[in-house]
């Protein structure tokens, strides 16, 4: 049902947005670059809740569409995703204000894989038939 | 005539003195500059300006421009583009560390004056006119560059713009 797969998702944007925070607090103190116009505590937690509702409505689509390989799609498409997604930091352009724009990518490009490893870190909790 | 020594001293002094005024129109750089480049995609600034600004409203011909900016200070706010900017392909930073304007001459315009020189980038110097304004602290200009009169990656012509609008704002102290 939905609710297993909403719940599932929520927890994994609360478990990604502490992770990305976590990150983004450890990679300032050891670069010293500040990002915090760009990714900060609410964009961080914004960005994982809106990555990880997206994914539960894929997930529950998926899954009530394909029963047998639903999930086993789901967790292709989102790793597949995920990995695409590696671009976006790589080739956004940050505001000029910005002096470092080259350590960029070391920050967010690992962020954009937080909400696929919470999603799978979390999913034996969320066992069971989502019918 | 050894009472005309103090005087001629003071005359002397005063018209040396006349000397320093018209140094003190020499301004400097202040904190808070820019140099943005827009040519769509990219676009962005340089840092690293220093010079001499010798400018004064009334003599514009003493005035003079000679100024640098740091080819390796370009940001176009994405690290990867800030290396290709740096590189051999386009602005080759190694060996072109840096870009400078020097003006040859200043002229009084309708809207502002306008500095006449030669800029110098990736080791071609052409001459330009910058259009600027000057308000009693602060130096504002803006001008057009095509990279490929300065044989900036001219191997592709439709990699990004050849057209960049330079605008430049200079606070100066003296």
């Amino acid at each position: 049902m939905f609710k297993r797969a909403f719940f599932h998702g929520l927890t994994a944007s609360v478990l990604a947005a502490i992770v990305g925070i976590i990150y983004n607090r450890i990679y300032f103190f050891a670069t010293e670059a500040d990002f915090s116009k760009v990714l900060n505590i609410g964009s961080i937690t914004g960005i994982s809740v809106m990555v990880c509702m997206l994914a539960t409505f894929i997930y529950f689509g998926l899954a009530t569409w394909l029963k047998k390989t639903g999930e086993i799609v789901f967790n292709f498409l989102f790793s597949i995703i995920s990995f695409a997604c590696v671009m976006i930091p790589i080739s956004i352009s940050l505001p000029l204000s910005i002096k470092t724009p080259e350590l960029f990518p070391g920050l967010a490009v690992p962020m954009v894989f937080f909400p696929a490893l919470a999603w799978y870190t979390l999913k034996p909790l969320f066992t069971g038939s989502n019918k | 005539m050894k009472k005309l020594i103090y005087p001629a001293a003071a005359v002397a002094l005063f018209f040396a003195s006349a000397f320093t005024v018209i140094k003190s129109q020499d301004w400097k750089i202040a904190e808070g500059y820019s140099i943005k480049f827009d040519g769509g995609d990219p676009s962005g600034e340089f840092g690293g300006l220093k010079g001499t600004i010798s400018f004064d409203a009334n003599d514009l011909a003493n005035s003079k421009f000679s100024t640098s900016i740091d080819v390796a200070s370009i940001n176009t706010g994405n690290g990867m583009k800030n290396t290709h900017a740096k590189s051999e392909k386009w602005f080759d930073a190694a060996k072109y560390p840096s870009i400078t304007f020097t003006s040859s001459s200043i002229a009084k315009t309708a809207s502002g004056y306008a500095a006449t020189g030669t800029l110098d980038m990736h080791g071609v110097q052409k001459p330009v006119t910058i259009p600027f304004t000057f308000d009693g602290s602060t130096f504002k200009g803006s001008f057009e560059v095509n990279r490929m009169d300065y044989n900036v990656n001219t191997a592709e012509p439709a990699h990004g713009s050849q057209k960049f609008k330079v605008d430049i704002t200079v606070p100066v102290t003296k």
